[in-house]
């Protein structure tokens, strides 16, 4: 299960988050974990540069995008791996949206074009589709594949 | 974008007024920042008109509850516009002043969409709903219902893509919103529970019960439609659909019926998927639609609850496997692998065709999408190992060359996941047997990759035509691994090795024996672990593979990985650092050297980055790891060891024991030495400052500089000093009942320097850990000295002479405190007084020594009883034997409220005594064993550890589970720790490999964990009531050495706080009701005194008595040095009864300002009602609230005069 997909600012303030499987008290601590972890560690990441963290049984790959900080949280099937793969997916979609490595304000900008293309790469807690030209295609509300 | 760093989500809805304004004329009017009231009142008008149009398309329901949601869009915006009141400052804070931006508020946002779904069919409406609507109201996390209607209509009439998409994602959102409090996985700002807020009004409102079956319903119909068209928004309609809460049987049953129908149209047309058509472009219209169609279809079934008895799930996840979509072949394995774990024969069966060579299985290994093979992966494995097809072994090899050839897979998840699946981890369901194979399997066995792949396939498994031995695969990609940049697959190469540690250790722990069958065992003189029985066992015979020479053992390959795991902890992710030192500890194995592990640990923790939770991880990794081979306790304990003296502020204390008692019990007769040198180790090493000098006060040391680290040592030592006692005798194996040595030898060895010389050579571990637990009742804190008298007589009692006697006067120095100076000279150095006068421990020392005189004194009388009967050559009367039987039960009583022992064996009156009492209970009929059924012997549980009859823990190949686990509730029964309970558990869910709960961010972050146990809050209540105890104590202990305030409150801090295993809580309920105060430890005095009197001569000879020693304590309560602050059990006493009586009443002597939440402020003459005591504080209450408002809190007692 692809427990969580959590977007904040360079300042932990946060932007979106999806979070699967994850009872609600749970949430706020999620939030804060990853949020530190991120402050911890990703101040002069390299763009894209992928950092790991696991707690007990899950597992959690996050990464820095322009002004803004990726958060996936996986366990089982989703492993530190296919976090990357999925990671790789969000990052490389919001990069196409944007034009370019997001600044925040372009990524607020572009809020719903993006919040749709996560509901294309995410679909309840699963990894769903991974090529960007499809999900381009779903989130125009076109056929996944054209003829 | 200088002020980027503060812009929220709110910034986003601030960033254009433009859409409410320009919508229609009459939000116009309404500028967003006026009353949102009168903006809902300028709004009523045009909701109607939403309502009639979306009535006239049939749907008539709106149309009669027109006036409700007039209500309601009222009540709604009355919420909204508080909301955004509370939202105000916040906004302010962020924007500044000069920007005139206001956000638009959800209300807004809901009348704009009620009005442009109004005109859909105009442009502008939905550019507007596209660019300013939608976007806007993704940011809150949940939608209202109420929208519904209108989204259904805009779902209808617009035409545009665009919105339409919007359309179903909102639909969607509002189908999944089942959270309470309108919490969804959606996140954002929050919005209102809109149920709820729809059921607050009286006249009825619209909730999601009202909105669903209607959207439902248009879903489904748009799901069903069979125009070709139409068929990129029915996979939207079906894709909205499925996030419909399951728990509804109907909404299920209709998304089965749908879900089925789309298969049974397009699932069943026989295709060959060509190579290349994964994806791309090409082919006619018909078959893209199809294969779209095919994949919505099972995308939606993989949504859906698995039906594992139902032969159409399965038939349609299997045809799914040939379908040209790749992630419609990725659900449907998905799906299928998770039916095999159900019914591996129903599914091996329908998958009969697809997997032989160049079926559709095959076709997977070439495809583009990473889970797909993943789920191959674990579908092979499932399959491959069922019991239910062991007679069609050609159908699980077919499957076995599948996930071997996945091996080769470019990319490490799935190559990773084959692994895994070979090594037999597959969930966390652990089974040794599986493990063990799966170490076979993969030490053994050989990819040969099937004879027609090479024409059907022309990617590189063609070079590696040979067959290759899995274990040179698998090592070879995992070192390739290890160089790479990337820390998720370093963490993820860690991981793996770390299963193979674990298989290994698996396959080690069933016995190699069946394993090695037919392997010659000496051939490799070179081998480097030719001393590893396994590497030398198991090594497959890897001349089969010719290419490589016979050189190559298992023991090379793992040799060189090991290499290249090792130099990977120079990582800078601690994250894959801890991840490599699980892997070491689990590759370690016990006859292996651990010098370069211990020294990579110990630079490690050196390392301040390391966050709490990922060491206790290790220290977890431990226990599992001695689960798995109990002979690695040793070893293990010398890690533990590192952990304990490098980090004890990190870790938790209380699994650290836990492993070092279950190791204790698994290392065997000859580790138990070592493995209790372990832990004394803990208790002689300085703390873990850097830089600072070996102390040899480690807790004052440690104190100065960290206050909380030196809280965490001196917590670790007390656990120490109790453990060796507790368990000392076990190690040692001496017990008072099965030594040899006549009492009477010990009273002439006097001498002490004869006597010591004398124990240690007899019983080196034992004598080793007297002297430990002698310099911890000097030199220690207060709490430590505590523990270590008990454990001291713990062992007196147990051991034999010389032992008891040599403590026996070593309690009595301490008592006295006039040896204190002979025996600890190097501890004086540090200027502190060490408190061990008579005035401190003796207190409570000499309970325990009166107990050793009792049983020296009787040893004396039956002696003599024994010579006059000699010498007048007199048989034993009946009423002599009986006198002779009760003194030993009375010392048997005592004895047993101080710890354990065998009441069936242990002699109180020495060896001689045996005989008589034999004699008398044959002549009685009594039976001796009646001990054991004592509950208090039951409860302790170090039944199991005196008793070394019972199945030995200790051989190597078998250590009694239900043994270790017995040993571990013990260790929560007997009272050790509050928290070892919850310590417990944390092991054995850590072994279940279970725990995805969040993580704790920071202690002082987090207030209360909702989670959290009532242990858990029980216990932290009282540590940090101990701690603020502790601290009195130390300070008052140092000012002025001989207050008895100090030792007070330690004792209590001590008895209550830390819920020690005290001399009187082994008898956890049969005296007094309350352990946690001193005073109930008084009357527990009592009432054994009380037993006592009741009984017969030599004792009421005895002078003072226990009752007098209560006594005694008593007025050392009152000692006037002790601050009327310290928590004196006279005040609690009396704040007690005025909790139960009474109100008392009081006036303030003096101003006071309250420092903190919970206090009050008070001026001088102010009558309150004082309520309870606490720790040098009242809680009161005022008659009439003060200028802070405040009516009750807590003052310092000084400040108040009770009346």
């Amino acid at each position: 299960m692809l427990l969580a997909v959590l977007i904040s600012n360079s300042v932990g303030n946060i932007l979106v988050e999806r979070f699967n499987g994850v009872p609600a008290e749970e949430r706020l601590h999620w939030r804060s974990f990853l949020v530190k972890l991120g402050a911890d560690n990703l101040k002069h990441a390299k763009n894209e540069e992928l950092f790991v963290a696991s707690h007990k049984s899950v597992y959690i790959v996050y990464t820095v995008l322009g002004d803004i900080c990726l958060y996936v949280v996986g366990k089982d099937e989703y492993d530190e791996l296919a976090l990357a793969e999925a990671i790789f997916v969000i990052t490389g979609s919001i990069k196409d949206i944007c034009k370019k490595p997001p600044t925040e304000r372009t990524f607020l900008d572009k809020y719903g074009k993006i919040c749709l293309t996560l509901d294309e790469i995410v679909w309840k807690g699963i990894l769903e589709n991974t090529d960007k030209e499809r999900i381009k295609r779903l989130v125009r509300l076109k056929p996944p594949t054209e003829f | 974008m200088a002020d980027s760093s503060g812009t929220t989500l709110m910034d986003l809805i601030t960033a254009d007024p433009g859409p409410a304004s320009s919508a229609s004329g009459s939000t116009a009017n309404a500028t967003p920042s006026s009353a949102s009231a009168s903006a809902a009142a300028s709004q009523l008008p045009s909701v109607p008109m939403t309502t009639t149009s979306s009535s006239s398309l049939g749907k008539t329901i709106l149309g009669e509850k027109k006036s409700k949601r007039a209500t309601l869009m009222q009540i709604q915006n009355e919420t909204i516009s508080a909301a955004k009141a509370a939202l105000q400052p916040m906004k302010t804070n962020i924007m500044p002043q000069k920007q005139k931006k206001k956000p638009v508020s959800y209300s807004q946002l809901a009348r704009s969409i009620h009005e442009l779904a109004a005109t859909s069919d105009q442009k502008s409406s939905q550019k507007q709903l596209v660019h300013h609507v939608f976007p806007k109201l993704a940011v809150y996390n949940s939608v209202d219902p109420s929208l519904a209607p209108s989204l259904l209509m805009l779902n209808q009439q617009c035409e545009d893509r665009t919105v339409l998409r919007y359309v179903y994602y909102y639909l969607a959102r509002i189908l999944s919103d089942n959270g309470a409090q309108g919490l969804s996985t959606g996140g954002g700002i929050p919005t209102p529970n809109w149920d709820a807020l729809a059921d607050i009004d009286a006249v009825g409102g619209v909730t999601r019960a009202d909105v669903v079956p209607r959207i439902i319903e248009q879903l489904s119909a748009e799901a069903s439609n069979v125009d070709t068209e139409f068929h990129a928004r029915r996979l939207q309609a079906l894709k909205a659909l499925t996030y419909a809460p399951s728990s509804n049987s109907d909404i299920l049953a209709r998304l089965y019926e749908i879900v089925f129908g789309i298969l049974d149209k397009v699932a069943d047309t026989p295709q060959k998927r060509k190579k290349g058509v994964f994806g791309t472009k090409g082919g006619d219209k018909e078959s893209i639609i199809r294969s779209n169609l095919q994949y919505g279809a099972l995308s939606a079934l993989r949504r859906l609850p698995l039906d594992p008895g139902n032969p159409v799930f399965l038939h349609r996840a299997v045809q799914g496997v040939s379908f040209a979509d790749p992630i419609a072949v990725r659900h449907a394995l998905e799906i299928i692998s998770e039916l095999a774990m159900k019914d591996p024969y129903a599914v091996a069966m329908a998958l009969g065709k697809v997997v032989v060579p160049g079926g559709a299985l095959q076709d997977v290994l070439h495809l583009h999408d990473v889970l797909a093979r993943v789920a191959l992966a674990r579908l092979c494995h499932t399959v491959s190992r069922a019991r239910a097809l062991d007679e069609r072994p050609d159908i699980k090899s077919q499957f076995n060359s599948l996930l071997y050839q996945l091996l080769l897979d470019p990319s490490e998840r799935v190559c990773f996941e084959a692994v895994l699946c070979i090594l037999g981890k597959y969930d966390s369901t652990e089974r040794t047997e599986e493990r063990a194979a799966g170490w076979y399997r993969l030490t053994r066995e050989m990819l040969k990759l099937p004879e027609n792949d090479s024409k059907s396939s022309k990617d590189k498994s063609q070079k590696t035509r040979r067959p290759q031995p899995l274990i040179k695969l698998v090592m070879r990609r995992l070192e390739s691994s290890f160089r790479s940049f990337s820390r998720p697959v370093l963490h993820a190469a860690a991981r793996v090795v770390q299963e193979m540690g674990k298989s290994r250790a698996a396959a080690f722990s069933v016995g190699l024996t069946d394993i090695d069958e037919g392997v010659s065992i000496n051939e490799f003189a070179d081998d480097d672990f030719i001393e590893n029985p396994y590497a030398d066992g198991a090594r497959k015979a890897s001349s089969m593979s010719g290419s490589t020479g016979s050189k190559e053992t298992i023991a090379s390959l793992l040799a060189s990985l090991m290499e290249v795991v090792r130099t990977t902890v120079a990582c800078e992710c601690v994250y894959v650092r801890a991840m490599v030192i699980k892997a070491l500890i689990w590759m370690q194995l016990p006859y292996e050297s651990f010098d370069e592990l211990e020294s990579i640990i110990t630079s490690e923790l050196s390392d301040p980055a390391w966050p709490a939770a990922l060491l206790n991880d290790i220290l977890l990794t431990l226990h599992a790891r001695f689960k798995a081979t109990p002979d690695m306790a040793v070893t293990l304990l010398e890690i533990a060891r590192i952990f304990a003296t490098k980090v004890p502020g990190k870790i938790d204390a209380d699994v650290l024991q836990l492993l070092w008692k279950t190791c204790l019990v698994g290392a065997g007769p000859n580790g138990k030495h070592t493995a209790l040198e372990a832990v004394t180790i803990v208790l002689d090493l300085p703390p873990p400052q850097p830089g600072s000098p070996s102390g040899v006060t480690p807790v004052d040391r440690v104190s100065a500089s960290d206050p909380k680290s030196a809280l965490a040592l001196q917590k670790l030592v007390q656990a120490a000093v109790w453990f060796l006692g507790e368990n000392a005798n076990y190690a040692a194996s001496e017990y008072a009942w099965e030594s040899a040595t006549p009492p009477g030898t010990a009273l002439m060895m006097l001498d002490a320097d004869k006597m010591v010389a004398a124990a240690s050579s007899r019983n080196p571990t034992l004598a080793g850990a007297l002297t430990r637990l002698q310099r911890c009742a000097f030199s220690g804190s207060w709490e430590v000295r505590i523990v270590a008298a008990q454990a001291l007589t713990t062992m007196a009692i147990r051991s034999g002479e010389p032992y008891r006697l040599q403590i026996y006067e070593f309690l009595n120095a301490l008592a006295q405190g006039g040896v204190q100076s002979q025996l600890s000279e190097m501890h004086l150095s540090n200027g502190e007084d060490q408190g061990a006068s008579g005035t401190g421990l003796g207190v409570l020392i000499s309970p325990m020594i009166k107990v050793l005189d009792e049983m020296y004194r009787a040893q004396d009388e039956l002696i003599k009883d024994i010579r006059n009967h000699d010498n007048t050559n007199k048989e034993w009367t009946d009423d002599e034997l009986k006198k002779l039987y009760e003194t030993n039960e009375k010392l048997l009583d005592i004895v047993s409220l101080f710890c354990y022992v065998p009441r069936a064996k242990y002699l109180p009156l020495g060896p001689i005594s045996a005989k008589l009492i034999d004699v008398y209970r044959t002549k009685h009929n009594i039976t001796a064993s009646t001990g054991l059924s004592d509950p208090a012997v039951i409860a302790t549980g170090i039944s199991d550890l005196v008793y070394e009859s019972k199945p030995a823990p200790a051989e190597s190949d078998g250590l009694d589970d239900d043994l270790v686990n017995a040993w571990a509730a013990n260790l929560g029964d007997d009272g050790l720790m509050g928290k070892s309970a919850p310590a417990m558990s944390r092991v054995n869910e850590f072994l279940a490999g279970m725990g995805t709960d969040a993580p704790d961010v920071d202690e002082e972050n987090i207030v209360s964990r909702p989670s959290v146990g009532y242990d858990d809050m029980w216990a932290k209540t009282l540590l940090e009531s101990s701690e603020l105890e502790e601290e009195d104590a130390r300070s008052s202990g140092s000012s002025s050495p001989d207050s008895i305030g100090s030792v007070e409150t330690s004792i209590s801090s001590h008895f209550g706080g830390m819920n020690y295993p005290s001399l009187f809580s082994s008898k956890p309920t049969s005296y007094g009701t309350s352990q946690t105060s001193e005073r109930s430890g008084g009357n527990r005095y009592g009432s054994s005194s009380s037993i006592y009197e009741g009984a017969s001569s030599p004792i009421r000879e005895e002078p003072p008595s226990y009752a007098s020693s209560v006594m005694q304590r008593h007025d050392s309560f009152e000692n006037p040095m002790a601050a009327p602050e310290s928590s004196s059990f006279e005040s609690e006493d009396e704040s007690r009864r005025n909790t139960s009586g009474n109100p008392q009443f009081g006036s303030a002597l003096y101003d006071f300002t309250a420092g903190g939440d919970d206090e009050l402020s008070l001026t001088s003459g102010e009558e309150v009602e004082i309520e309870y005591e606490v720790d040098g504080w009242f809680y009161v209450k005022k008659k009439r609230p003060g200028r802070d408002g405040k009516m009750a809190g807590l003052v310092p007692v000084l400040y108040v005069k009770p009346r």
